[in-house]
């Protein structure tokens, strides 16, 4: 008995032990961890918050690249300010992003050499407890603490799932292990419990090539990754293995890659629709922040098969032009960023398999990234009296080599059974 | 010599005529006189004409509110009168004329004169009207997603076709108030000819739009064909209600159709968003059987394409000017 309660002992002062340990070095830490502000320089207001850390004694500071856009987007609007555990505060100035894993590099100027986090070499092990940190409120540091669920399955560009609740003004915050090691970036929540970090190596990546050289222009920088990105996406879309699958009888195609998901709905239990309706809906659940008006990187595949119950053809065609007129982009943009689109249309039929569609092609051009496109394309079967097979795509930020190979191998994909 | 007085309105449009063989004619409010106006700024004796064997002179009897030639300030005294002279009194207006007075030419029939005879027949009247309000309610039928009675589809129809209707009533009235036949029976069945004729346009419009590609280069003629269609029909509701020259017709039927179309054209304009996030595109679908061009590969459309992705590049440097 005496053994039992003295292991208990021990293992509780261990563990205090711990607490402590932990306590102590995020006190240590938390002059390094600071509340990252976007000031309206004409109303002299913040405009949004999130959390940053330094990354090196000089003052280098790394955040989310969605809590400082409004900068990178109109640096003539806004300045980016700090405030750190003491409430003292201070401009920075914006280094270098990285759009697509939404990270970013802000600097203040320090008089001496400060403490700062330390980036991890190694993954943590699942199941293992992460700390989220944060500055979200004029608090002062906050700390979460959640576990490890390794990287999100479904995701293009890699996202550490964490179990704990990342509020939206810890944004930017690094999560670290016991060691006080950053290991990701806290960067956005799905509610209850469940979180998403940037991987740390995103970070390092982004501060190595930072350490080499800097970015001369935040925009052509963005517009680089924005162009790799969909490059990178477009070709593993366009290597994959495009499985047909049936919807109706018509004959659709499905990307074999995990990050693009499928959902299906139809009206088979409305027993008075005039038309059988089939949806299958492909998306890559994931986009790419801009500003808060504008997205890009995203990309979204749709059927509907219809078929007439009792229908004359002439009204089965007149209600099927009503389901086609009034597509639209899912991605959100305004008239600063990019054109208004421009159409074409013709009647296509593939050599190779035996639909006839009428389709629909609509670009706009993104005015700040040039070379970079949004896409709508729309093709509705006109060659069955009762039948039709409507295929759909929308893609956001691709350049026109990518916009052409795709839409082609898209076309040439979907068929009657 | 004879004189020819007409009575007429401040438009000129005819209100009466009398003709004379005496030498002298008397005009006032009085029942003495020989042309009785009903003016109450006419004297009962307020005018005299008197023909001295070779001119017909004029004299103003000493009325109170006085008589004048033409748009002359001062009051007639004894002054030889043209045929066509205008002379004011009080507010009435007449008009003087000898047997003499050249007439213009014979108006011809207008070549139109028998489609138009044709048009106002009962039969067609109805046929037209029946068809008009049979393809509205067609059309309500054909856009509607959901199960619908023969009953639900009456209404539609009917309303529509009386909403239409309204036109050539709108007109005839106007040609009775200007002292016009209102032809009511011509109006309604030129009207409703013209009417199914847009329907016809519309088909034809839609059948060209499915068939050829947005690179077909003559779309703008199918697009003008509802425009020649109105100004047809305006011109024939001028010639139907108004005697008027050949350039007054053609240039109140342009002008009725620029106000048609420019005005729904600037009433889209001002509707237009500063910016439209959605493609405008041509989503015209028609059943398998209207399908008659050969169809492009894919390849060639995707070539095609290539022109959007220059035109759009443009249009960010139009949209920085």
């Amino acid at each position: 008995m005496k053994g039992i309660i003295a292991l208990l002992l021990i293992t509780i002062s261990t563990l205090c032990n711990a607490t402590e340990q932990a306590e102590t070095i995020f006190k240590q830490l938390a002059p390094s961890l600071y509340q990252i502000r976007l000031i309206d320089k004409a109303s002299g207001e913040k405009s949004s918050i999130g959390s940053g850390f330094q990354i090196t004694r000089d003052g280098l500071i790394a955040t989310n690249y969605h809590v400082i856009s409004g900068y990178a987007r109109h640096p003539n609007k806004y300045k980016i300010e700090y405030l750190d555990n003491k409430g003292k505060k201070g401009t920075l100035e914006l280094m270098s992003v990285e759009v697509i894993n939404d990270l970013a590099l802000v600097k203040r100027e320090v008089t001496e050499d400060m403490p700062f986090f330390a980036i991890s070499d190694s993954t943590p092990s699942k199941g293992e407890e992460l700390f989220s940190l944060g500055n979200p409120h004029d608090l002062g540091m906050i700390v979460v603490p959640g576990t490890y669920n390794g990287l999100k399955k479904e995701s293009f560009n890699d996202r550490i799932h964490f179990t704990g609740s990342v509020n939206s003004g810890m944004s930017g915050g690094p999560v670290v292990n016991a060691q006080t090691e950053v290991v990701g970036i806290n960067v956005a929540t799905s509610g209850n419990q469940i979180g998403f970090l940037v991987p740390h190596d995103k970070l390092v990546k982004l501060f190595n090539a930072y350490k080499i050289s800097p970015p001369t222009s935040i925009d052509e920088q963005m517009l680089a990754q924005l162009t790799q990105n969909q490059e990178k996406l477009i070709s593993t879309l366009l290597n994959s293995e495009w499985q047909l699958k049936q919807l109706g009888e018509g004959l659709i195609p499905t990307v074999n890659v995990p990050f693009i998901r499928c959902w299906g709905d139809s009206n088979a239990d409305k027993a008075d629709a005039l038309i059988l309706t089939a949806v299958a809906n492909c998306t890559l659940e994931e986009n790419t922040f801009l500003s808060s008006h504008f997205f890009t990187g995203f990309l979204e595949m749709e059927f509907r098969y219809m078929q007439a119950k009792e229908l004359s053809d002439t009204k089965f065609y007149t209600l099927y032009e009503q389901q086609i007129k009034r597509a639209g982009p899912a991605n959100k943009a305004r008239k600063e960023d990019v054109t208004e689109f421009q159409c074409q249309h013709d009647v296509v039929k593939p050599t190779l398999n035996g639909i006839k569609n009428k389709a629909i092609f609509c670009t706009r051009a993104y005015k700040d990234f040039s070379g970079l496109f949004d896409i709508l394309y729309l093709a509705a079967s006109i060659d069955k009296n009762d039948k039709a097979l409507l295929s759909h795509f929308t893609v956001a930020g691709v350049t026109q080599d990518s916009a052409m190979a795709f839409t082609k191998k898209f076309m040439e994909s979907v068929t009657w059974k | 010599m004879e004189i020819i007085i007409e009575e007429i309105s401040k438009g000129h449009k005819l209100i009466g005529r009398h003709k004379f063989s005496q030498r002298s004619v008397t005009l006032g409010r009085g029942y003495q006189s020989d042309i009785i106006i009903a003016d109450p700024h006419v004297c009962a004796d307020h005018l005299t004409f008197n023909f001295d064997g070779e001119h017909w002179y004029v004299t103003d009897t000493d009325s109170i509110n006085g008589s004048f030639l033409e748009n002359s300030k001062h009051v007639v005294k004894q002054q030889i009168v043209n045929s066509g002279d205008v002379i004011s009194l009080g507010k009435s207006q007449i008009r003087v004329f000898f047997p003499n007075h050249p007439v213009e030419a014979t108006a011809t029939f207008s070549p139109f004169e028998n489609l138009i005879n044709i048009a106002r027949h009962p039969a067609t009247i109805a046929f037209s009207i029946a068809l008009f309000a049979f393809v509205t309610g067609y059309i309500f039928y054909l856009n509607n997603g959901k199960e619908v009675t023969f009953t639900q589809l009456l209404i539609p129809a009917i309303s529509m076709t009386l909403m239409f209707a309204l036109w050539p009533a709108a007109i005839s009235v106007v040609s009775h108030l200007t002292k016009h036949d209102a032809r009511i029976t011509s109006q309604l069945g030129i009207c409703f000819i013209f009417f199914n004729l847009m329907w016809v346009s519309d088909v034809i419009e839609r059948f060209v739009q499915f068939n050829v590609s947005s690179q077909w280069p003559l779309m703008w003629l199918i697009a003008i064909v509802p425009v020649g269609l109105t100004f047809c029909l305006f011109w024939f509701n001028c010639s139907i209600g108004f005697h008027t020259s050949k350039r007054r017709r053609v240039a109140v039927s342009v002008g009725l159709t620029v106000l048609l179309f420019g005005g729904s054209e600037l009433i889209q304009l001002s509707k237009k968003p500063e910016f439209n996030p959605r493609p405008q595109y041509n989503a015209i679908l028609m059943t398998p059987n209207f399908n008659i061009t050969a169809s492009s590969s894919v390849d060639e459309f995707v070539e095609d394409s290539a022109e959007l992705f220059k035109n759009t590049t443009l249009a960010i440097d139009k949209d920085k000017d």
